[in-house]
């Protein structure tokens, strides 16, 4: 039944945006971002191995998963909304909310089948650099395939209202800005074997985008 | 009382949805909005805001961390109400001068329109600035956040604005022309505003017919060239107001570094504390 579901998504099938029944199918959609987000985060933190302590890490990591994307949304949604009444498509509101909701779903589930290349890496490699940047490699190429899946969902809106096309860049932009943050905030996903198992780490506050800035102003020379 | 409340903050949707300024709202030449419930939903909005801002402080420790807390909140609100104070006379005689001729109470409608357009998209925008105030101890980062949000905040207000007074320019003179036509002379004034009036009727069937209209929606394939005018000059009076006043009112969100104070020394501008952000932002 689920593979079916998953089958209709990802080739962006109409009954996953039909009108009416939109709670339900909303529902149903967010379940399936949790569900894959999870399988996805349970083997990222399989790292350090899965006995004893580490056990929890690969608990921490399930939740992380589906809590970085769900939290992201949330955070994003208010500001869509009302840059979405103000041009004047309130109307469309629901069907965007689903079409958002689809696009975070295909992503989980095209994460998840990239899990077993990240099984498969953990087994042949024991960097734990080269683990994160793996699992960054997965995220990013996940991202992409999710995004052409994206503009399927929101053509039909575009054809309606071509306003929508820059909607849906004002959301990426938004969603991708507090995204990084957020991912930044709740790490670590993978947990480096050396350091004990904490669902975020003690000195977890700290700025994304500073961090990147510094890194790259040490590289220039400053 | 609450259910007042409620009818102002629908009354600020409708200004969202773009009905409080459809063509055939505006047929009396002015926006039919409550001016002082209005202000009241600002108000929330803007100390909605102001905590979101505020939250920053809470890297303090202590009764500093509330006091600025409180102070941010109250700022935020004051900010936009001043500066609309400060402008609203100037914004009245360019207006009249140029020529767009809207009554000192309409503009003041429209004025306070823009602001709940403002104060909608920046209010929307706290939860992503609680985030990042939470979570990060870098000042000039959130700093420069709260400069972009103001920005969009802005942005969004401004393009309301030209927008709305578009309309009510356009809604005005077909007032005017009525009122002419009820008198029997000056036929050859009458002639000219005849195609303005055409406009005006095919507009607002134009609009009814789209599926869309939005509250940012231009009207006509042009906006006449005094409005464009009149657009230009306020917003030039507007920002700079306003980015001063923020500077006077600071601090907003209260550098770690210092002690709380409810205001600062006079000293410096926004706009060099702008690109001391930047670069420190580069440098921390």
């Amino acid at each position: 039944m689920m593979l079916l579901q998953i089958n209709d998504l990802l080739r962006a099938r109409p009954w996953v945006l039909q009108q009416g029944r939109t709670a339900r199918r909303l529902l149903h959609l967010a379940l399936l971002v949790v569900t894959f987000g999870i399988i996805y985060g349970a083997v990222m933190g399989t790292f350090g191995g899965v006995f004893g302590q580490r056990f929890w890490q690969v608990v921490f990591s399930a939740l992380k998963v589906p809590l970085l994307l769900m939290g992201t949304f949330a955070l994003s949604l208010p500001s869509f909304f009302v840059v979405n009444t103000l041009f004047g498509l309130r109307s469309d509101f629901s069907y965007s909310i689903r079409a958002l909701v689809a696009m975070q779903a295909g992503l989980t589930i095209i994460l998840a089948s990239f899990a077993p290349f990240t099984a498969l890496w953990y087994v042949s490699f024991s960097n734990y650099q080269g683990a994160i940047l793996f699992n960054t490699l997965m995220f990013g190429t996940a991202s992409i395939a999710a995004q052409r899946l994206s503009r399927r969902f929101y053509q039909p809106l575009i054809q309606r209202e071509p306003k929508h096309r820059l909607m849906l860049r004002i959301w990426l932009v938004i969603y991708a800005f507090v995204g990084i943050q957020m991912a930044w905030i709740l790490r670590p996903f993978v947990g480096s074997p050396d350091l004990p198992t904490h669902f975020l780490r003690q000195n977890a506050w700290g700025n994304a985008y500073v961090k990147l800035l510094n890194i790259i102003w040490t590289f220039l020379g400053g | 009382m609450w259910n007042k409340i409620w009818e102002w903050f629908k009354q600020l949707d409708d200004i969202l949805r773009g009905d409080a300024t459809r063509m055939s709202s505006l047929s009396r030449g002015r926006i039919e909005i409550p001016i002082g419930g209005l202000s009241v939903a600002i108000v929330l909005l803007g100390l909605l805001y102001g905590m979101c801002v505020g939250s920053f402080a809470m890297i303090r420790t202590g009764g500093e961390a509330y006091m600025q807390l409180l102070a941010s909140t109250i700022k935020i609100p004051l900010l936009f109400f001043l500066t609309l104070a400060v402008t609203l006379p100037s914004l009245y005689v360019f207006n009249a001068l140029i020529g767009t001729r809207l009554s000192v109470v309409s503009v003041l409608r429209l004025l306070i329109a823009s602001l709940g357009v403002m104060l909608a998209v920046l209010a929307s925008l706290g939860p992503i600035v609680v985030f990042f105030a939470l979570s990060t101890k870098n000042y000039p980062f959130m700093k420069l956040l709260n400069v972009a949000t103001g920005t969009m905040a802005g942005v969004l207000g401004l393009g309301f604005l030209l927008r709305t007074l578009d309309r009510l320019v356009v809604a005005q003179e077909q007032m005017d022309l009525i009122s002419l036509e009820s008198k029997p002379k000056k036929s050859k004034v009458t002639k000219k505003k005849m195609t303005k009036k055409t406009t005006v009727t095919e507009l607002a069937a134009k609009e009814t017919a789209f599926e869309v209209t939005g509250a940012l929606d231009p009207l006509g394939e042009f906006t006449s060239r005094k409005t464009k005018r009149v657009f230009r000059v306020w917003t030039i009076v507007f920002a700079l107001v306003g980015a001063q006043m923020s500077w006077v009112l600071r601090p907003f969100i209260g550098s770690p570094d210092m002690p709380f104070q409810w205001f600062r020394h006079r000293e410096s501008n926004f706009f060099i504390a702008v690109l001391k952000a930047l670069v420190n932002l580069f440098s921390s």
